[in-house]
C-alpha cells in the first residue's frame, strides 16, 4: 500500500481517510505480529543475558569477597550481622532456617511426587469386627499439584532471597571500601515510612494477589494438562496424572465427540455469541445510558436529583434477588405472559425463554435494564465536563442538536471513555450473573449439547465453564482449557483495540 | 531494601504453606487403620450389629441376634458420634426427631450427635463428589446418582449385615437401584421416584383423564397449562417405554458403565416421538414439573409424590391425581410410561470402622418400616419397604394410590451414565422444532443413538470380549461374567452352579448386538451341577464343561 | 422603520416558536423519563407487594395481594435467613475495612511512587485480570478447605477470599489519585513530610469520595455474591449467606412454599444497602465519574 505523508493524509477527503486508517490498521498486522515475536525473542536473548550477569555477579562476590562474605553464601544475613545491620541479618537467617525446616519436613514430600501426581490411590477394606467396609485414603493428587506447585514458588522466593543476601555483602563490602556508613537497623525502619513507604503499602496486598490470584491461576493452568476430573479426583477415587496437550487436542478437533458435533464447532458457536453478547450489551448500555444522562441533564428538565435517585436505586438492590424476579416474571407462564394474555393481547404465551432469538434478545433487553444506570452515572459526569462554549459556538455556527451530537458530544465521550468500554466489554463477555440467573444457558441447544454437557443458546463462555466444572462429569480439565481460552480471546481483543483507541495514551498527562 | 519486601512476601507465604502443610500430611501420609480389632477376626466373621429393631424401644429383645455377635457388637460400638445428615428442606424436622427416636430406642449405647442440613437429593450428589471428606455422613440422593457417587467414593459399599437388612426388607425393584455389580452401596428409602398426573377438577373432566389428546383439547380450550416436563430425559424417556422401547445400561462392580443398550430410535420410537409431538406442538404445553404450576395456569401438572402436600394445598378438593394418559396413534392406544425409582440414604465411606459402623446403624434406623410410614404421613412419600407399602397409611394416600397404578407402565431406573441426561433430553428440544413430519422425528431420534453411541467408545478389547450372561450365579441377566480366551475357546472364570432349566447366554461387548446361547435362543441347562461355561468363536457354539 | 420592526418580529416570532419547541421536547422528555422510571421501578414494587401477600405462597398471575399481612416476614424470622443475614453483615463489614484499605494501598502506591517493578507489575496484573475467575473456584474452595474454613467457617473464608485478590481492583481510586496534582505532594516533601505523612495529612483528606465510594462498592459486593460462596458453604445452612440461602428457595421443590417470603427476604435484604446508597449517592457518583473512565 501507498504510504502518506503527514501533508498527503490531510489532503484526503473524509472518506479517503477513513479508508487509509482501516487500510493501515489491517496492513499494520502482520508487522506487529511479527514486532511481537521479535519481542519475546529479545527478552530471552536479554533475559538470557543478565541470568549469566547474576551468575558472574555472584562468582565474582564470592572470590572477591572477605570471609564474612563467604560464609554468607551459607549462612543467610551472616555478612549483616557481623556489621551491626541486625535487623536485616536476622530476617535472613530466619527465612533460611524456616525454609530448610519446611523443605525437610515436608516441601520436599511434595516436590518430589510432582512428576507423577500419587502413585496409590485411595484402597478399600473389608474389617469383619465391625462389618464395615473402610477406605484408606493414600496419595492425593489434587494436594500433590497444589503443594508441589506452592513448593516451587517457595524455592523461586528462597533463590531470590539468597540473592539478594548475596548482593546485601557486596554493597556491604562497597560501602565500607568507601569509607561509607551502613545503615543502622533503625535507618531501615525508618525508610518504610519514607521512600521507601511503597514497600510497607504493597507488602499486604501483593501477597494476597499471590497466594489468592497467582498461585490459583498457576494451578489451574496446569490442571489443563491432566485428566482431572470427576472420575478421577485424586483423592476418594482413582488419581489423576499428565496427559500433556491431550486436552487441547480434545477442544480442537474436528471430530465429533458425541453428540451432533465436535468440541471445536460447540466452542465457536459460543465464542460467536459471546462475542456478540458482549458488543451489544456494551453499546447497547453505553448509548441508552447517554441518552438518558443527556435526558436527566437537558436544560429545563426538572427534579434531576429524582430522576437520578430513581435509576441509582436499582443499582443498590443485589442482582441476585433482581435477576432472579425478572427472569421468573417472564416464564412461561410467568407475570409478563399472564397478564398479557388476561388482558386478551396474545393468545399463546410469549417464548421469552423458550425460543433462541427470543432469549437471546430478552437477555439484552435485561441487560439494558440492569446496566443502563450506572452508564448514566458515568456519563452524567463527563458530559458535565465537556466545556460549555464549545455548544455555544457550535449554535452560532448553526449546528443543531444533532449535529452537535455527533461532532461535539460522541467524540468527546468516545474519546474519554475508550478505555472503560473496553473493560466493559471484556467484563461483559464473563458476564456470568447476568446469564445464569436469568436463563442458566437456557434454551438448550441440542446440536451442542452431548458429551461437552447441556449447553444453551444464550450460554457464554464463562456459563460453559462453570457447567462443565459442576456438570455430571465434573470435567476440571476440559473447563481450565476452556478457561485458557477466554484468557487467550480476551488478551487478543484486548491487544487489538487497546493500539487501536486514541485515548491510550501517557498516562502521566493527566496528572 | 527490595529484600525487604522480599522477604516479607516469602515469610506470609511460608504461613500459608505452613498452615497448608498441616492438613496436607493426612492426605499425603499414610494413615493407619485402627488395628487393635484385628486379632479376633478370623473368630468372628459375623456381623455384629444386625439390629433389626424397628424403632419400638420397648423390645429390646427383638434384635435379629444372628449368631451371638451382638452382644459384642453393642459394647464396641457403644459411644457417643458427631453424625452430619442432609436431607431435603421439607424432612428436616421429621428426621431430627427420628435421629433422637434412634437414640432413645438403641440398645447399642450409640448416641448420635446430628446435625441436620437442608441439602436437596441433587445437590447432595454434586457437592458429595466436589469434597468428600467435607461432605455428610448420611444423605438422601436419588437413585440415577448411584453411579457417579460410587465412582467418586462418595458411598461406601455395605458390609453383610446391613446387605441381609435391606434384601430382606425391601422390594426387589429397590434392591436393583442399590446395586452396582453384585454389591449393594446405599439404603432404599422411598420407591415413589416417579411421577403421576394431578389435575384440576374445575377444569379437567373425570372421563377424560384416560386420553392425552382430550387432556390436550381440554386445556387448550380453557387456555390453561399441561405441565409436563418433556425436555427432561427421566420424563420423556417414559414415553418410549410407554410403547414398549427399552434402555438398559451395564456397570461393572466398581460402578464404571460399559455399555448401553436401546431401542429408542426404532419403529417403536417412531411413535413415542409422535406421541411427544402432539403435546409439544400444543400452546398448552408448559415444560414444567414446578408443583407451583395451579397456582399459575396450570390445569395438569406430571410430577411426583413429593409435591403431594403442596398441590393439595393450592387445589383443595378440587384435586384429581390419576396414572398418565394414553395416546393414539394410527387407532392404537399407547398409555404413557414412566420411570420408577428409587430415593436412597448413602453412607459415606469411613476410615474408621466403628464410626461407619454407628453411621450404618442410624441408616438402617432411619430407612426401617416405621420411619418410612412416618415419611408417609408426613411427607407423602411412598415406601420400599415391603410391609410398609401395604399398610393402610400408605394405601390412603392417592398420590401413592396413582403411582401403584402406573407402576404397571414403569420401568425401574437403572444406574445411569450422567452424561445421558443431557444427551436424552434433547430429543424433545429436537422434536419440538420439528415439523412432526416422520422423517424430522427419525433424524431426532438418529441424533440421540449417534450422541450416546459416541460416549462409549470402548476399547477394542473389552468391546470384543465375550462374557456370559443369564439366570446364574445369583444374578438374573444383569451380570456380564468375565471369560478368558484360549486359542478359539473362551472360558468362564468362575464356575456355576446351575439346575436344569436355568438359561444363559454369551455376549460379546457386553451388549446384545452380538450373543450366542442354543443358537439365537437362550442356552438351556439340561442336568444339574457345578459348570465352566465355555464358548467356541470360530463354530459359535456354546458348551457347559463339569467342573472339578 | 418597517423592516427593523419586521426583523423584530421575525426574531421574537423565531424565538416564541423555539420556546415552543423547546417546552413540547421537555414534555416529551417528561414522558420519557416517567416512563423509564415506572419500568425501572416496577418489579421491585412487585417484589415489594407479594412480600406482603397472604392468602398463597406460590407465584401467581397477579400482583396485588388478595389478603394482605407479615406472614411471610414472620416465617423469614423463623428461618435460618437471620443466620445468613448476619453472616453477610460481618462480611460485607470486614470486606469494606479491609478491601479498602489494601485497595486504598495498592492504588495511592501505583498513583505517587515510581519505582522499577511498577510497570511490570501493572502490566502483569492486567494479564491476571483476564483470566476468568470462575476457574480458580475449585482450586481456592481447597485452600480454603485446608486452612478449616468452609462450611460453617465459611464467613472467614469468604472475607478472607474477598480481601485477598481485592488488590487487583485498585483502578478505579488510581484514576481518582491520578487526578490529584502531584505539585502537592512536592510541595510538602519539601517542608520536611515524610511519604506517610504526605499520606495521611493531605492526600487522605482530598480523597473522601473515592475512600466512601470504595466502602460502598465493598460492602455491597458480598450482599449478591452467590456462585462462590455456595462452592465454599455447601451443605451447611450456618455457614450461607443470603445470596446462597435465598436462592434455593426458588429451586423447584420449594418455590412453592417459599416464594413470598423469597420476596419478604428480597425486600429486607434491599432496605438497608439501599438506603446506604442513596445517602452516600453522592461520593459514589463523584468516584465513578473520577476514577472508573480514567482507569
Amino acid at each position: 500500500m501507498k504510504k502518506y505523508s503527514d501533508l498527503e493524509f490531510l489532503r484526503l477527503s473524509k472518506w479517503q481517510k477513513f479508508c487509509y486508517r482501516i487500510i493501515a490498521f489491517f496492513c499494520g498486522i502482520p508487522g506487529a505480529i511479527a514486532g511481537f515475536f521479535l519481542n519475546i525473542g529479545k527478552t530471552i536473548q536479554k533475559g538470557f543475558q543478565s541470568f549469566i550477569a547474576e551468575l558472574k555477579d555472584i562468582a565474582i562476590t564470592f572470590t572477591t569477597g572477605d570471609w564474612k562474605t563467604k560464609v554468607s553464601y551459607i549462612v543467610m544475613g551472616f555478612g549483616n550481622l557481623t556489621h551491626g545491620q541486625f535487623l536485616r541479618g536476622i530476617m535472613f537467617l530466619l527465612f533460611e532456617i524456616v525454609f530448610l525446616f519446611y523443605m525437610i519436613t515436608t516441601g520436599g514430600y511434595w516436590l518430589s511426587m510432582l512428576p507423577s501426581l500419587g502413585h496409590q490411590g485411595p484402597t478399600k477394606e473389608y474389617n469383619a469386627i465391625y462389618d464395615q467396609y473402610t477406605t484408606t485414603y493414600n496419595d492425593n493428587s489434587f494436594k500433590i499439584l497444589l503443594y508441589g506447585v506452592l513448593t516451587i514458588f517457595f524455592i523461586v522466593a528462597f533463590i531470590y532471597t539468597w540473592r539478594a543476601n548475596v548482593k546485601q555483602c557486596k554493597t556491604i563490602n562497597m560501602i565500607l571500601k568507601r569509607g561509607g556508613k551502613l545503615k543502622r537497623s533503625g535507618d531501615d525502619l525508618r525508610s518504610l515510612v519514607d521512600e521507601s513507604f511503597y514497600k510497607t503499602l504493597l507488602a499486604l496486598p501483593l501477597t494476597g494477589i499471590l497466594v489468592f490470584t497467582v498461585m490459583p491461576i498457576v494451578f489451574m493452568v496446569l490442571v489443563a494438562f491432566t485428566n482431572y476430573d470427576g472420575a478421577h479426583n485424586g483423592y476418594s477415587n482413582a488419581l489423576f496424572t499428565w496427559v500433556g496437550l491431550d486436552n487441547f487436542n480434545t477442544l480442537f478437533s474436528w471430530q465429533s465427540a458425541g453428540g451432533g458435533q465436535s468440541y471445536s464447532a460447540t466452542f465457536g458457536e459460543i465464542l460467536t455469541w459471546t462475542l456478540i453478547w458482549a458488543f451489544l450489551a456494551t453499546f447497547t448500555n453505553y448509548f441508552l445510558g447517554m441518552f438518558v444522562a443527556m435526558m436527566i441533564n437537558k436544560k429545563g428538565i426538572r427534579l434531576k436529583k429524582m430522576w437520578r435517585t430513581i435509576l441509582v436505586m436499582t443499582v443498590a438492590i443485589p442482582q441476585f434477588i433482581s435477576l432472579l424476579y425478572v427472569s421468573k416474571m417472564f416464564a412461561r407462564n410467568g407475570l409478563v405472559n399472564l397478564t398479557l394474555q388476561g388482558m386478551g393481547l396474545i393468545n399463546s404465551p410469549l417464548p421469552f425463554w423458550e425460543n433462541p432469538m427470543w432469549a437471546r434478545v430478552t437477555v439484552i433487553i435485561i441487560n439494558i435494564w440492569i446496566g443502563i444506570p450506572y452508564l448514566m452515572l458515568i456519563t452524567t459526569g463527563i458530559l458535565m465536563n465537556i466545556p460549555a462554549d464549545l455548544y455555544e459556538s457550535a449554535r452560532i455556527d448553526g449546528a443543531n442538536g444533532w449535529q452537535q451530537y455527533t461532532k461535539i458530544t460522541l467524540p468527546y465521550m468516545l474519546f474519554i471513555t475508550g478505555p472503560y468500554l473496553l473493560t466493559s466489554f471484556t467484563g461483559n463477555m464473563n458476564n456470568f450473573n447476568v446469564i445464569y440467573l436469568l436463563t442458566g444457558g437456557a434454551p438448550t441447544n441440542s446440536a451442542a449439547s452431548g458429551a461437552a454437557g447441556s449447553v444453551g443458546y444464550t450460554d457464554l463462555l464463562i456459563t460453559w465453564l462453570f457447567k462443565i466444572t459442576t456438570g455430571a462429569e465434573s470435567q476440571y480439565y476440559l473447563a481450565s482449557v476452556v478457561g485458557i481460552m477466554v484468557f487467550v480471546v480476551v488478551a487478543l481483543i484486548s491487544l487489538v483495540v487497546y493500539n487501536l483507541l486514541p485515548s491510550i495514551k501517557n498516562e502521566e498527562d493527566y496528572q | 531494601m527490595k529484600k525487604v519486601l522480599a522477604l516479607l512476601l516469602a515469610l506470609t507465604m511460608l504461613f500459608a504453606l505452613a498452615a497448608c502443610g498441616g492438613g496436607g500430611e493426612s492426605g499425603g501420609g499414610t494413615q493407619t487403620q485402627a488395628p487393635a480389632n484385628n486379632d479376633n477376626q478370623g473368630g468372628n466373621d459375623n456381623p455384629p450389629a444386625n439390629n433389626d429393631n424397628q424403632g419400638s424401644n420397648d423390645t429390646p429383645a427383638n434384635n435379629d441376634n444372628q449368631g451371638g455377635g451382638t452382644e459384642g457388637g453393642s459394647s464396641e460400638l457403644a459411644g457417643e458420634y458427631n453424625v452430619t445428615i442432609w436431607c431435603p428442606d421439607l424432612a428436616t424436622d421429621l428426621t431430627k426427631s427420628q435421629v433422637e427416636a434412634f437414640n432413645s430406642s438403641n440398645t447399642m449405647g450409640i448416641k448420635i450427635n446430628a446435625t441436620v442440613e437442608p441439602v436437596s437429593e441433587a445437590d447432595a450428589a454434586t457437592n458429595m463428589i466436589n469434597d468428600v471428606s467435607a461432605g455428610a455422613d448420611l444423605f438422601f440422593f436419588a437413585q440415577d446418582q448411584l453411579s457417579r457417587m460410587i465412582q467418586a467414593g462418595a458411598v461406601s459399599k455395605l458390609g453383610q449385615g446391613a446387605s441381609d437388612f435391606v434384601k430382606s426388607n425391601n422390594t426387589a425393584g429397590s434392591l436393583a437401584a442399590i446395586q452396582a455389580g453384585s454389591d449393594y452401596y446405599a439404603y432404599p428409602l422411598t420407591a415413589d421416584n416417579g411421577y403421576l398426573m394431578y389435575y384440576d377438577k374445575s377444569v379437567i373432566p373425570d372421563e377424560d383423564v384416560d386420553s392425552l389428546e382430550k387432556l390436550i383439547e381440554d386445556c387448550e380450550a380453557a387456555g390453561k397449562y399441561f405441565a409436563y416436563e418433556l425436555e427432561n430425559a427421566w420424563y420423556n424417556a417414559g414415553v418410549f417405554f410407554g410403547v414398549g422401547c427399552h434402555s438398559d445400561w451395564v456397570t461393572d462392580d466398581e460402578g464404571n458403565f460399559i455399555s448401553i443398550d436401546d431401542d429408542f430410535n426404532s419403529d417403536k420410537g417412531l411413535i413415542a416421538a409422535k406421541g411427544i409431538y402432539k403435546l409439544v406442538s400444543s400452546p398448552c404445553y408448559l415444560n414444567s414439573s414446578a408443583q407451583e404450576g395451579f397456582d399459575n395456569n396450570c390445569a395438569i401438572i406430571v410430577t411426583g409424590t413429593w409435591s403431594y402436600s403442596a398441590i393439595l394445598k393450592s387445589l383443595g378438593e378440587n384435586m384429581g391425581t390419576a396414572d398418565l394418559p394414553s395416546f393414539n396413534v394410527d387407532g392404537t392406544d399407547y398409555h404413557l410410561g414412566s420411570y420408577r425409582g428409587c430415593k436412597l440414604l448413602g453412607v459415606k465411606p469411613q476410615t474408621d470402622p466403628k464410626v461407619g459402623a454407628a453411621a450404618n446403624q442410624l441408616a438402617q434406623y432411619l430407612t426401617n418400616k416405621e420411619c418410612q410410614l412416618q415419611r408417609v404421613e408426613t411427607l407423602g412419600w411412598g415406601p420400599s419397604n415391603i410391609e410398609a407399602q401395604s399398610d393402610p397409611i400408605t394405601l390412603a394416600n392417592p398420590a401413592i394410590t396413582a403411582l401403584n397404578l402406573q407402576s404397571e407402565y414403569s420401568v425401574m431406573q437403572p444406574n445411569i451414565h450422567g452424561s445421558w441426561w443431557d444427551i436424552g433430553k434433547v430429543i424433545t428440544t429436537d422434536i419440538k422444532e420439528s415439523d412432526g413430519s416422520d422423517d424430522a422425528l427419525r433424524a431426532a431420534l438418529q441424533k440421540y443413538y449417534d450422541s450416546i453411541q459416541a460416549v462409549f467408545t470402548m476399547s477394542d478389547e473389552v468391546k470384543n470380549a465375550w462374557t456370559v450372561i443369564g439366570a446364574i450365579g445369583g444374578s438374573s441377566w444383569d451380570v456380564d461374567f468375565e471369560m478368558t480366551k484360549d486359542g478359539d475357546v473362551w472360558t468362564s472364570n468362575d464356575t456355576f452352579d446351575l439346575k436344569a432349566g436355568d438359561e444363559l447366554k454369551v455376549r460379546q461387548g457386553k451388549n446384545w448386538d452380538v450373543s450366542y446361547g442354543n443358537g439365537g435362543e437362550n442356552y438351556v441347562v439340561e442336568a444339574d451341577g457345578t459348570y465352566y461355561v465355555t464358548f467356541n468363536e470360530s463354530t459359535t457354539e456354546v458348551a457347559l464343561v463339569p467342573a472339578g | 422603520m418597517a423592516t427593523k420592526e419586521k426583523t423584530l418580529v421575525e426574531t421574537q416570532q423565531r424565538h416564541m416558536g423555539m420556546k415552543a419547541l423547546n417546552r413540547i421536547s421537555n414534555t416529551a422528555v417528561y414522558i420519557l423519563l416517567t416512563v423509564i422510571s415506572i419500568v425501572w421501578l416496577l418489579p421491585f414494587a412487585f417484589i415489594l407487594l407479594q412480600s406482603f401477600r397472604v392468602e398463597s405462597t406460590s407465584p401467581v398471575g397477579y400482583v396485588i395481594p388478595q389478603q394482605w399481612g407479615l406472614d411471610n416476614y414472620l416465617q423469614l424470622w423463623n428461618s435460618d435467613f437471620k443466620r445468613w443475614y448476619i453472616n453477610t453483615f460481618i462480611i460485607a463489614l470486614f470486606a469494606a475495612v479491609f478491601v479498602t484499605i489494601i485497595q486504598l494501598c495498592m492504588s495511592y502506591t501505583l498513583s505517587r511512587f515510581r519505582f522499577k517493578l511498577r510497570g511490570p507489575m501493572m502490566r502483569f496484573m492486567l494479564i491476571l485480570g483476564m483470566f476468568p475467575g470462575m476457574l480458580t473456584m475449585i482450586i481456592l474452595y481447597r485452600v480454603l478447605a485446608d486452612l478449616g474454613l468452609t462450611q460453617a467457617n465459611a464467613v472467614p473464608g469468604l472475607i478472607l477470599v474477598s480481601v485477598a485478590s481485592s488488590g487487583m481492583g485498585y483502578y478505579v481510586s488510581k484514576g481518582f489519585f491520578d487526578t490529584i496534582p502531584k505539585s502537592l505532594d512536592e510541595a510538602a516533601r519539601v517542608d520536611g513530610a515524610t511519604r506517610l505523612q504526605v499520606l495521611y495529612k493531605i492526600i487522605l483528606p482530598l480523597s473522601k469520595p473515592i475512600v466512601i465510594y470504595t466502602i460502598l462498592t465493598a460492602f455491597m459486593g458480598p450482599w449478591g455474591d452467590y456462585v462462590f460462596a455456595r462452592y465454599v458453604a455447601f451443605g451447611t445452612s450456618a455457614g450461607y449467606n443470603v445470596a446462597v440461602g435465598m436462592y434455593s428457595w426458588l429451586t423447584n421443590d420449594q418455590i412453592a412454599q417459599m416464594y413470598t417470603t423469597f420476596c419478604a427476604g428480597g425486600v429486607i435484604v434491599a432496605i438497608p444497602v439501599t438506603i446506604l446508597f442513596l445517602c452516600l449517592q453522592k461520593y459514589y457518583v463523584e468516584g465513578v465519574t473520577g476514577g472508573a473512565v480514567k482507569g
